[in-house]
């Protein structure tokens, strides 16, 4: 059996109020390696929350969250910052990019925090830049990029380190239609090409009903009965 | 893939921003705001830029002082007749120039004569010219460290003769630049010739405005007094104290109330002094200018954290340690007063200049100034981002990172 991408057990994350918010409540998720699959739910579910969890910008109040077969909760918090430099890449609904770098340095900061060389990042950056269909902009500066290749060089940030899993926090939330198809089909393509594992979160159903797999989340839980339903 | 390898959070090496991106990441923030950027520095280039300036006309004016003090010599002092005790102007005995020359720590004396007549060009000139005429024993050159450019001075052997030596400013309005073909002027309508002139000397403007003649010639031809206004007397320097309070009783044991002795050379070590008061309060100033710099820079900081909250949040999602993000806004802040720093300077070099350049001075800024500037404008850079960065630090990720509402 292979290590899972992600492994999730009885996780909980509360936040404190009165009562307490319980944003996640006992989630058990495994993704593995090579899949790719949406996780749906209505805003305010818990979808960001699960996100931060499983990047691990945020920790479990209990319950444990497993990264290529590596327990987080033993990690320190700079453990935790090696892993995400490593094994994560992250693609937001506001695309942050760095408005003042050129596209090929937002793309190549996906290393820099590994402690790779300029000439090394900005190969691999030029690479996965290739990869969204945009090498010929790399030059360019965000504010010169549409929506759609804004988000495309976030991707292209997102995959330059290959890591382990790929979280997308509704990555096609501020686009149109047309653009939102042309970004779900480049995902689609990594995973097929590239053996990216990647899990898109939205609250857009026609989103979600590409998706081979499909993740259901309300009131902080995940429900059983959508998953592995075929388009 | 499968992994038959046990999972092993140590394969994770570590999270490391090279000290190339640190700083690339910390001046970055820079570049993309720079109107933002030149406005917050301007703090620290104002208190940098008035302590430059400071420090640099100051050291500018004391270097040439310096220089004429020690040209000077703070061992010459000048000996001139005072008031009677009928507030009529007193005379110095004519035997008091030899008198004083006998005091066994006297050097050297030299007794000078002002005439009041003028002197001309021609004996049919009569139209004014400020320049007056002196007499000199021949120990003048040698006193007063007078330097001849052309020709030759008066001394012991032609100061009886009809010659005369022009001081620098006197040869020029008398437009006589040189000795060759035997010019003469007119001095109480006689016909002197000019044997030599003499360069001008930066702290002697009278002798540099006069025309000076054989003190034997004065009293015998001309019938003048034989009488010295002023008497100048270089003193073995390590002297000066003790010598000093007998130089009156010398030059007239009589009435030596009547004798005034001064020092030239205290009047510019008095000007070094009130330099002294006006820089201390001007560094007053530009350090409070550079707290201030300080200050905003720390304000500013604050804002743009609040303002970059996602990049940071991405940047902890990308790997970045909270000690990067820390290390990221500290040199931020060190770099914009850095740059603070460098226009102070900049600017204050070029006022100094201006200023000395106006004072005909020689520019001199000593080079700790300068290092101190840009050190201090560092140390206060980083202690403004302390806070700021500490703040940016603290950033929840998983907050950070959520769209900003
Ligand atoms: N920092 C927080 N503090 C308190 N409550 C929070 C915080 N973040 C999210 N929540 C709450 O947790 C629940 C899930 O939020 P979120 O994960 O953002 O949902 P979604 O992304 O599906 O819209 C919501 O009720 C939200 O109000
Ligand atoms: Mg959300």
């Amino acid at each position: 059996m292979s290590t899972p991408a992600i492994a999730l057990r009885n996780v909980v994350r509360t936040y404190p109020g009165e009562p307490p918010i319980a944003a996640l409540d006992r989630v058990d998720l495994r993704i593995d390696q090579g899949e790719i699959l949406a996780i749906v739910g209505p805003s305010g579910s818990g979808k960001s929350t699960l996100l931060n969890v499983m990047g691990t910008l945020d920790r479990p109040s209990s319950g444990d969250v497993l990264i290529d077969g590596i327990n987080t909760r033993d990690l320190s918090e700079r453990k935790l910052c090696a892993l995400r430099a490593r094994k994560l890449g992250f693609v937001f609904q506001s695309f942050h990019l760095l408005e003042s770098a050129r596209v090929i340095d937002n793309v190549a900061n996906g290393l820099i925090y590994q402690g790779i060389d300029r000439r090394t990042r900005n190969t691999r950056a030029l690479r996965a830049l290739e990869l969204v269909g945009l090498a010929d902009r790399a030059a360019t500066k965000p504010p010169k990029l549409s929506g759609g290749q804004r988000q495309r060089v976030a991707i292209a940030r997102a995959i330059v380190s290959e890591p382990s899993l790929i979280l997308a926090d509704e990555p096609t939330g501020n686009l149109d239609s047309k653009t939102s198809a042309d970004v779900l089909e480049l995902l689609h393509q990594l995973n097929r090409n590239q053996g990216a594992t990647i899990a898109v979160i939205t609250h857009d159903l026609e989103v979600a009903s590409q998706m081979q797999r499909r993740v259901s989340v309300r009131d902080g839980r995940i429900e059983p009965t959508t998953s592995e339903t075929a388009a | 893939m499968a992994t038959s390898n046990p999972p092993d959070a140590s394969a994770l090496g570590r999270s490391r921003l090279r000290l190339a991106d640190r700083l690339r990441t910390g001046l970055g923030g820079l570049w993309s705001r720079p109107a933002r950027t030149l406005l917050t520095a301007l703090g620290i280039a104002i208190g940098i830029a008035s302590m430059v300036t400071v420090v640099g006309i100051s050291s500018s004016s004391k270097a040439d002082l310096l220089a004429e003090l020690d040209e000077l010599g703070t061992n010459l002092l000048q000996i001139k007749p005072g008031q009677s005790l009928f507030g009529d102007e007193a005379k110095l005995p004519t035997s008091a120039s030899t008198m004083l020359g006998a005091v066994a720590t006297v050097l050297d004396t030299a007794g000078v004569t002002t005439i009041n007549t003028d002197v001309q060009r021609t004996t049919h000139d009569d139209s004014p010219n400020g320049l007056s005429v002196l007499t000199s024993d021949g120990d003048l050159d040698r006193t007063l460290q007078l330097n001849i450019a052309s020709g030759r001075s008066i001394d012991a052997g032609n100061q009886a003769l009809p010659v005369a030596v022009l001081g620098a400013v006197a040869a020029e309005r008398l437009a006589i630049t040189n000795t060759s073909g035997g010019p003469t002027v007119a001095i109480a309508g006689r016909k002197v010739q000019v044997i030599g002139i003499l360069e001008a000397h930066p702290l002697h403007p009278d002798i540099d405005r006069s025309v000076v003649i054989g003190h034997s010639y004065a009293t015998t031809v001309l019938g003048i007094d034989a009488a010295h206004t002023a008497i100048y007397v270089r003193v073995r320097p390590s002297a000066i104290e003790q010598t000093r309070p007998l130089l009156a009783r010398t030059a007239n044991p009589t009435s030596p109330t009547e004798v005034q002795v001064s020092r030239p050379s205290d009047a510019l070590e008095a000007q070094t002094k009130v330099d002294q008061n006006l820089q201390n309060l001007l560094l007053a100033l530009g350090g409070v200018a550079l707290l201030v710099g300080g200050v905003g820079i720390a304000n500013i900081m604050v804002i743009s954290v609040m303002e970059r909250r996602t990049e940071i949040g991405l940047r902890r999602a990308l790997g970045a340690r909270k000690g990067h993000i820390r290390s990221q806004f500290i040199i931020e802040a060190a770099a914009l007063a850095t740059l603070g720093g460098a226009l102070g300077i900049g600017s204050g070099v070029a006022a100094t200049t201006l200023y000395a350049n106006s004072q005909d001075w020689t520019v001199s800024i000593p080079g700790q100034a300068l290092a101190g500037g840009i050190i201090a404008a560092l140390i206060i850079g980083a202690t403004a981002g302390l806070y700021p960065a500490a703040k940016a630090a603290r950033l929840d990720p998983a907050d950070a990172v959520r769209p900003q509402s």
